[in-house]
């Protein structure tokens, strides 16, 4: 039989019977949606995090105080003391390949307050290099400046959510608040920069001159980190080890201690994030591949069903010349019809839930084309699988045999 | 060609049920239909008239025996060569018409066309249902739509789409009152005037009365092979609607 004449013969046996047709489908379009929703969901976590990446600076690294897993912290629970402003120096003395170094130390729930408003923030003291390294300024006045370093200035410059928390929607600008009990005049605010790689609020954050947090409000002579910038983001395979070298000579560490810091980059931060989705991907495919599973198991049973109630016209056929391969083919084209037909619908509404989730979660998706393939591809395979035997049991029956039921 | 169209020898039908007990339906029967006979296989129920049909037509092999269709040793072919041998030279009409629910009178008149190599499948359905005088208007009816007669006609047509050597029809009057059952046995006999070979099996002596040979069966046997002159008001003269059919053509 030609190939369009038994897709037409298929159809036909499909609109023979609507009810049948579509509550076979039923279970494919729930189980295409799901598949949908998973890829576009799955996609839009991709992206968030390589936006993550990209806000970190896909040339800069962080060297943290504190070695091993327990960043910024060394075991039993105190605070890494290792990182000196002497370590920020000698980086940008010493290695080429680092166009900007940021040395920076934190407070990170400081008790912020205005005019008796109270609220928490992460303090940073920083230097005019963070701008640069983060790629990320003051949207309204200035950032810290060396001036207000050198000078130990009680300046701050406020990340949005902390200027939310504190002015709500009044203008903060040469206003004095309160880090802790020390009084700081806000000198700027800071562009919006959204969610960090770890999942924080980047934007709720104060920021004051290094020198002044170090010496005014923390009273320490350690810093929590250096985030650095290298001119090209092709050296960072070969800077790593020259930063740990230098790090390791400065700290004056023997040979086979460990690291007293750590160093992360872009890659490590991808893994990071695509772990947490990796993981949350792989449930939601098992749950749609369930739903699919399902799906097909209800095609199966159908079409095993019809193949007995279908009989006649199958004896029929065979009567006047239908071979088996005919049969086989017109059943199997059935299911495939069937169960392709849902999964177009399913990817339809699998993309209409898709918008519905980012509208209401706020979690980005994306509608791909990967996840109209996938669907196509994955409910033919069922289509297949699930026709195979009602197929294969109408083919074997014989003319006689049918027509005499 | 000096085979006959159909010569079975020998042959037995055995059916085994629920792989013990046997049923022997047919025993030892030879028969031999040439090209333009009109054949009755006249038989009670069970006599084993529906197994011969069934055997003669294709649509089974004999447990034993031989039987050649044109020559050809179609006992011996597989159910793929069969199949294409009953699309090619066989015609069926069943009992109960058979057509397939919820389609058009056209669509089931093209089902064997289908399964064939043939182009023109509308054109020659088309021609076909007007060969059996299938009122043109209700091409696009479904079998609900129609009457027991005019169901007989689409089934008649779908049994010579295929223009074949031999139309075989199962009780065709079966499920017809008296009138449609005249038009129907006038329509085989037409078929038969033009040269086309038909073997109608029945129960009914009136109906086995239109054929000009008439075989009796009982209990797996044939007991009667003879001639038959089918009275005179019986007589269908002339040939059939086919010759006018340049009309529709165009």
């Amino acid at each position: 039989m030609r190939a369009r004449t038994a897709s037409k013969v298929a159809w036909a046996g499909l609109s023979r019977n609507r009810l049948r047709t579509f509550l076979m489908m039923i279970g494919i379009v729930v189980g295409i949606t799901a598949l949908t929703l998973v890829l576009s969901a799955g996609l839009g976590a991709e992206k968030r995090v390589m936006e993550r990446v990209r806000k970190f600076g896909l040339s800069s690294l962080m060297v943290s105080a504190g070695g091993g897993t327990e960043r910024g912290r060394t075991a039993g629970m105190t605070p890494a003391v290792t990182l000196k402003l002497t370590d920020a120096d000698a980086l940008k003395r010493e290695l080429s390949s680092i166009e900007e170094v940021a040395p920076f130390a934190r407070l990170s729930q400081a008790d912020v307050s205005y005019a008796g408003r109270p609220s928490t923030a992460g303090v940073f003291g920083v230097t005019p290099a963070w701008a640069p390294v983060w790629d990320w300024d003051a949207a309204e006045g200035e950032f810290i400046t060396d001036e207000d370093v050198t000078a130990l200035a009680r300046v701050a410059v406020l990340g949005p959510t902390a200027r939310k928390d504190l002015f709500g929607d009044a203008d903060p600008m040469g206003e004095t608040i309160q880090i802790g009990s020390a009084p700081f005049v806000v000198k700027g605010v800071m562009e919006v920069k959204g969610t960090s790689p770890g999942g924080g609020d980047m934007d709720n954050r104060v920021y004051v001159p290094l020198s002044t947090l170090m010496r005014r409000l923390a009273n320490v002579d350690y810093l929590n980190g250096i985030k650095l910038r290298l001119l090209s983001a092709d050296d960072i395979d070969q800077t790593v080890p020259a930063i740990r070298a230098l790090l390791r000579e400065q700290h004056r560490l023997a040979a086979g201690v460990p690291d007293d810091f750590s160093i992360t980059t872009p890659t490590e931060i991808t893994q990071m994030a695509g772990e947490v989705a990796g993981t949350f991907n792989v449930f939601l495919v098992v749950v749609a591949g369930i739903s699919l599973l399902a799906g097909g198991v209800v095609v199966a049973n159908i079409m095993l069903i019809s193949v007995t109630e279908r009989r006649r016209e199958i004896g029929l056929r065979k009567a006047v010349g239908a071979r088996s391969a005919d049969i086989q083919q017109q059943f199997l084209l059935e299911a495939i019809a069937i169960t392709v037909t849902g999964g177009m619908l399913g990817i339809v509404i699998g993309f209409a839930g898709a918008r519905i989730l980012e509208w209401v979660t706020s979690t980005p998706t994306v509608l791909s084309w990967e996840s109209v393939v996938a669907g196509i591809v994955f409910s033919s395979l069922v289509g297949v699988v699930a026709g195979l035997q009602p197929a294969r049991r109408a083919a074997r029956l014989t003319p006689v045999d049918a027509l005499r039921a | 060609m000096t085979d006959p169209l159909i010569r079975a020898e020998a042959i037995d039908k055995v059916y085994t049920k629920d792989g013990r007990a046997e049923v022997v339906a047919l025993r030892d029967v030879s028969i031999t239909i040439d090209r333009g006979e009109f054949v009755a296989i006249v038989g009670a129920s069970g006599s084993g008239k529906s197994t011969l049909m069934n055997l003669l037509g294709c649509l089974d092999r004999p447990t034993r025996g031989q039987i050649r269709l044109e020559g050809t040793l179609v006992s011996a072919l597989d159910d793929e060569a069969l199949a294409v041998v009953r699309n090619q030279k066989i015609g069926f009409v069943f009992q109960i018409f058979n057509l397939l629910p919820r389609t058009t009178a056209l669509e089931n008149v093209e089902l064997p066309l289908l399964y064939s190599t043939r182009r023109d499948i509308v054109g020659l359905a088309r021609r076909a249902l007007e060969a059996v005088g299938f009122p043109l208007d209700r091409l696009r009816h479904h079998p609900g739509e129609l009457s027991g007669g005019q169901q007989q006609r689409v089934a008649l047509a779908r049994a010579i789409v295929n223009d074949p050597e031999i139309v075989f029809a199962d009780e065709p009057t079966g499920n017809l009152d008296t009138e449609s059952s005249a038009e129907i046995m006038a329509l085989f006999q037409r078929l038969n005037a033009q040269g086309r070979t038909v073997v109608v099996v029945t129960h009914e002596p009136d109906v086995a009365r239109y054929a000009r040979r008439i075989i009796r069966i009982s209990d797996g046997a044939i007991v009667q092979d003879e001639a038959n002159d089918p009275p005179a008001e019986l007589q269908q003269p002339g040939p059939i609607a086919m010759s006018s059919s340049n009309e529709v053509r165009q």
